[in-house]
């Protein structure tokens, strides 16, 4: 099972956007990683950390 | 090899981005059921793990630490770049300001402290940012609406500065210098102007071009739109 499929995917995203930001620093690259690039990665982690949590669950270490 | 700061953000940066997408890549691939059934190991040079530990290991780094990372580092761009008149002037409803300053013919105050060298470098931000942690916070946040309004073009020409602009940016500078003090009405008007009840600009002329200069269509606008070389 890919269980971390979703969340790489929208990770790549915005690690590409973040890439486009720092080699070309103007306000439209800036536009996408402040409101796109920045949001995704909080998802990102919170996606991550709530499978951490289920599978800590899951072995009873928590 | 002398690196500036701003190539290394880059160079940095990079490289952050670039093992962050090849992990997540491998993170989005992995079958975490399958690696646990299999039960191999994974040789890392200095010690052996288990090939489960290894693919959270990965995808810890792809999901938490590197993300983490790219954001810190582009960050410095928003942080700190913008300090720059460059930044500011890579917005084109920026340029009459930015070209009216580094005009030598000009007369407006934003031109004189920029040709006289009063402010040496980033001249917009030392005006426009009140210092203090607080006044920079505000700064920023004002900043990423002027983001959004410009990015999503919701906004009109000329562009018109919604908040009052505060005194002390100037008086930073200059309360207490022999020049200011020796004039009788800094003395008379010392109060208002600490209170920000009596504006500087009311005696020392326009700070930037007039709005009727920066409209489109006036005589002015396609001399201040010029792009900057």
């Amino acid at each position: 099972m890919r269980l971390l499929h979703w969340e790489a995917l929208c990770a790549i995203v915005a690690f590409a956007l973040t890439l486009l930001f720092v080699l070309v620093p103007g306000p439209y690259p800036m536009a996408l990683f402040t409101f796109i690039a920045q949001p995704l990665f909080a998802i990102v982690a919170i996606g991550y950390l709530s499978k951490v949590l289920a599978d800590l669950r899951r072995q009873g270490s928590l | 090899m002398n690196l500036e700061l701003r190539q290394i953000v880059m160079l940095l940066g990079t490289l952050t981005c670039l093992l962050g997408v090849i992990l997540s890549i491998r993170t989005a691939r992995t079958r975490f059921d399958r690696i646990e059934t299999s039960g191999q190991d994974v040789n890392m040079g200095i010690t052996r793990l288990p090939a489960l530990a290894f693919a959270k290991l990965v995808a810890f780094a792809a999901l938490i630490a590197l993300p983490a990372g790219a954001v810190f580092i582009a960050n410095y761009h928003t942080f700190e770049g913008v300090h720059e008149v460059r930044g500011c002037a890579s917005c084109h409803v920026m340029l009459p300001m930015v070209n009216d300053m580094r005009d030598p013919n000009s007369g407006t105050l934003a031109a004189r402290h920029y040709k006289n060298r009063w402010i040496a470098e980033d001249q917009c931000y030392h005006c426009h940012s009140d210092y203090g942690l607080a006044g920079n916070l505000e700064a920023k946040m004002t900043g990423f609406r002027h983001l959004a309004r410009y990015t999503s073009r919701t906004y009109h020409e000329p562009i018109e500065a919604r908040v009052r602009f505060d005194n002390k940016n100037c008086l930073n500078c200059h309360a207490g210098t022999p020049r200011f003090e020796a004039v009788q009405s800094h003395k008379t008007a010392h109060e208002r102007l600490v209170s920000n009840q009596m504006i500087c600009l009311n005696c020392h002329g326009q700070a930037h071009p007039t709005s009727a200069q920066r409209t489109p269509g006036s005589n002015d606008y396609a001399r201040l739109m010029e792009k900057m070389k």
